[in-house]
């Protein structure tokens, strides 16, 4: 028996190496795990936060109720902290992202429902994107009507025909411009202590309005997308159980570093729109926040960092979505397939690019109350895919040894009961309100 | 035919026709082409699931199961090493599809009488197993025929195998039987769909020549990682079946620690040939070249050297060129398998053999001996000590892999290149 093929070896490896350089004749792997190998979970959180709904809602949170509601930051930290957590967990342990854990586990229905949610969660961030965009881009001129087609279309191509890498990190820098609220904070000199203060006193939200704020701020802190993303990434960088303390530490730090940023937003918004009777319609009166800091700049700052959030999520969303549909159900997936090749996987990606950008085209669409309505909707289907999440990692078939302990049980499902709460008790006021009980 | 989905949850009655409870799974023993059904799990009042030997099923169909029994001995199940569970360890699991090279996921399993025996035949893969399991078999697959897209895609059990983190409960029992049939550039193909864990998995079940095999053909980065996680033991076998040059570039590229502990574990004759290789710059001769190689004396017979090949037995890629030394080790000519063949069997070797050979000196530059390489068209290019004696050969993938990777790399604006190189 030959122990080689027949090939004398120089000539299969120089075949090899044909295969490795020539674009599009070695079939890399591909799916959400390849496509998210370079990403470093601390990043994705922090990216994750500071996207256009993000910093719509907090900004609006800080010009509508000051202060007041301060305190749901450290609250949201602790659940988004939690929740990435066991995200990098998973992904370490089972060596699988959630779609696919997901479907291991609870089979076909209930991963039609799980995906129907993230489909409907990732399509709303979608359209807060495309309204971040327009928003952003209303600040120089140009109306919506033309900017957002063209960069829809663009990162339609970008995606299918370039490298997505690129626009990440390009747009990823660009987010570094929110560091101007931490400046900012120190420019418009807060009452620091009464902000200490805030921080920690639990003030209930005195009016429907607010309470919605405070589901929007969960929504846009914790999203569904996220965890997707940071489980897919922590398995395909084949990081095991053994490596557990270090993407712990990667979760908590990528968990409150999002948060020191929203913090910051609220308490500049706070300091310099609350009370002076701006409320916040477009992306230039979140920009007025910034003027303390970048005087005349400010507004061009704050488009330009709102853009390329905004865009950046605009790419990531519509792929991580739709590779996390695609490997559940085990169809074709990835972006340089021809459409006979993944008809799923394009179509899904295509619609939800469609759907973002016509959303925002509806005439007279008030941009910043898309993007909150949006986040809204995310906190109201978190707890979904959270009662998942809690579900699997508490599998010993799954985590081994690595089941959370009682404590973090109990702690993420009471504040996954508590979302739940909150949801509920908007619903019943809403109804009733609307049938004229209070 | 049977689909599971329509099978659990059904009635399962005794000999009477009275119903003693659901279907809940079905146990298969593993081995066969195509594994018949051992077992069926039946979920009793209660909540419990008990366990029931396939010779008391008399009958099943899509409509539920009959026993041959009305008394039922509950056994507590307890599962051999070879059995598992359909419903539990098979649906829904990734698998690789062994034909199409694809990482697909099991909609539905399909059983059938085979020989008498109930047994699993086929996983439905498709669009029609979601449908059936949603309930949505009929109007779903109109709409899949309106939408011109093929509902049904079934694969046979025997093209079927496993990803091991899915189908967890087969770990470290996989034998990846349908895998080592294949074309190792295949294997090598399906390796990459799979996330890091699996790869490994998949390398350690194949045996070491293979899994060498497997590993040339891989992206030089996968092969690092795969190395990286494989217990060590493994991992040295594997690089002893490498040609030293490829191992010892992989090596290279591993940690530190790492590199120690392969090479110690490796049989010392492979480990030395490494450890040379690597000690020498990686953009000189010496670095490109490798120690496989054949030398011959002078004075044997055309006859004589095809003889000794018959006995060493080399691998195809050194067979093509051999070295001709005298008793210094010094080079004195080549020789190539055609020169030897056409040569009258008693020919010595030093009248048929090319004197004056094209050589170079083992800290000549990568880059002038790829040059050397395309200039005289050379499968590979002898490498000479200072003294002239013979320490290894350039072969011309490497001189190739190193050309094409330059120019490659300039064609590429400078953003792309960190996120390229992971």
């Amino acid at each position: 028996m030959t122990r080689r093929l027949a090939l004398p070896r120089p000539i299969r490896r120089a075949q090899r190496t044909l295969r490795e350089r020539l674009p599009n004749f070695r079939v890399h792997r591909t799916g959400l795990l390849a496509f998210l190998g370079v990403m470093g979970p601390g990043l994705i959180a922090g990216l994750a936060g500071t996207d256009a709904g993000g910093i719509a809602t907090y900004s609006v949170l800080g010009a509508e109720t000051g202060l007041s509601l301060l305190w749901v930051m450290p609250v949201t930290t602790v659940m988004l902290a939690i929740a990435l957590e066991m995200s990098a967990r998973m992904g370490a342990v089972s060596g699988q992202g959630l779609g696919d854990l997901i479907r291991d586990d609870f089979g076909v229905r209930w991963t039609l429902v799980a995906m129907l949610v993230l489909i409907v969660a990732n399509a709303a961030t979608l359209v807060a994107e495309f309204a971040g965009v327009a928003a952003a881009l209303e600040i120089f001129g140009p109306s919506r009507f033309i900017t957002v087609p063209l960069v829809a279309a663009a990162i339609w191509a970008l995606v299918v025909f370039g490298s997505y890498r690129v626009v990440e990190r390009v747009f990823l820098s660009v987010a570094v411009v929110f560091l101007a609220y931490i400046v900012g904070a120190f420019v418009v000199e807060p009452n620091w202590g009464e902000v200490g203060r805030a921080l920690v006193t639990p003030h209930l939200p005195s009016e429907p309005s607010q309470l919605l704020l405070m589901i929007a701020v969960v929504g846009t802190t914790v999203t569904p997308y996220m965890f997707f993303y940071l489980q897919a990434s922590v398995a395909e960088k084949g990081l095991g159980a053994e490596e557990l303390p270090l993407e712990r530490a990667d979760a908590l730090v990528g968990a409150l570093w999002t948060n020191v940023i929203a913090v910051f937003i609220v308490i500049v918004t706070a300091v310099t729109l609350f009370g002076s009777g701006i409320s916040i319609t477009t992306a230039g009166d979140a920009a007025l926040a910034l003027r303390p800091v970048a005087g005349g700049l400010a507004e061009a700052m704050f488009a330009f960092g709102l853009f390329g959030a905004s865009v950046l999520a605009a790419t990531v969303i519509p792929l991580t979505t739709s590779y996390a549909v695609c490997e559940s159900f085990g169809w074709e997936s990835g972006v340089s397939r021809k459409v006979r090749e993944a008809p799923v996987f394009m179509g899904l990606y295509s619609a939800l690019i469609l759907i973002g950008a016509l959303v925002v085209l509806i005439p007279g669409m008030p941009l910043i109350g898309v993007i909150v309505a949006s986040q809204n909707l995310n906190g109201i289907l978190l707890p979904i895919i959270l009662i998942f999440m809690l579900r699997l990692v508490n599998n010993p078939r799954i985590m081994g040894r690595h089941t959370n302990p009682l404590w973090l049980n109990l702690l993420a499902w009471g504040l996954t009961g508590l979302v739940i709460l909150l949801t509920l008790v908007l619903f019943g006021s809403t109804a009733a309100a609307w049938l004229g009980w209070v | 035919m049977l689909f599971l989905s329509r099978l659990v949850g059904r009635p399962v009655r005794d000999r009477d026709g009275d119903i003693f409870g659901k279907v809940r799974d079905l146990i298969v023993a593993l081995g066969e082409q195509y594994p018949p059904v051992t077992g069926l799990v039946v979920r009793v009042a209660g909540g419990r699931d008990i366990f029931l030997p396939w010779t008391d099923v008399e009958e099943i169909e899509a409509s539920g199961a009959r026993l041959r029994t009305t008394r039922i001995d509950i056994a507590t199940f307890r599962q051999r090493p070879n059995e598992i569970r359909l419903w539990l360890d098979l649906l829904d699991k990734q698998i690789v599809d062994v034909e199409d090279r694809k990482i697909v996921r099991v909609n539905d399993i399909q059983l059938a009488p085979v020989e008498g025996r109930l047994r699993l035949v086929a996983v439905d893969v498709g669009l029609a197993g979601i449908l059936r399991r949603l309930g949505l078999a009929g109007p779903g697959e109109r709409l899949a025929r309106v939408l011109r897209l093929e509902a049904e895609n079934y694969i046979e059990w025997a093209d079927v195998d496993p990803v091991e983190s899915s189908v967890s409960s087969l770990k470290l029992r996989v034998p990846h039987q349908a895998l080592s049939t294949l074309h190792p550039a295949d294997v090598a193909h399906i390796v990459e769909q799979l996330a890091p864990r699996d790869r490994t998995g998949i390398l350690a079940a194949l045996d070491d020549e293979r899994a060498a095999d497997v590993l040339e053909e891989l992206a030089a980065d996968d092969q690092v990682d795969i190395l990286e996680a494989l217990p060590p033991e493994k991992a040295a076998d594997i690089l002893e079946e490498m040609g030293p040059d490829e191992a010892a570039d992989l090596v290279a590229d591993l940690s530190e620690a790492r590199q120690e502990q392969l090479l110690n574990l490796m049989e010392p004759e492979e480990a030395s040939d490494v450890r040379e290789l690597l000690a020498y710059g990686e953009e000189t001769a010496g670095g490109l070249m490798t120690t496989d190689f054949i030398t011959i004396t002078p004075d044997e017979t055309a006859e004589q050297v095809i003889e000794r090949l018959r006995e060493l037995h080399p691998d195809a890629d050194q067979v093509y060129y051999l070295y001709v030394t005298d008793a210094q080790g010094l080079l004195v000519g080549t020789i190539t398998l055609r020169g030897l063949i056409v040569a009258s069997p008693d020919t010595p070797v030093h009248d048929c053999m090319r004197p004056d050979p094209i050589s170079v000196r083992i800290d000549l530059d990568a880059e002038q001996v790829g040059a050397a390489i395309a200039r005289y068209n050379l499968l590979a290019l002898p490498v000479v000590d200072d003294d002239g004696r013979m320490q290894g050969i350039v072969t011309v993938d490497d001189a190739f892999e190193r050309a094409l990777g330059e120019g490659w790399r300039k064609r590429l604006p400078e953003i792309y290149e960190p996120a390229e190189e992971r």
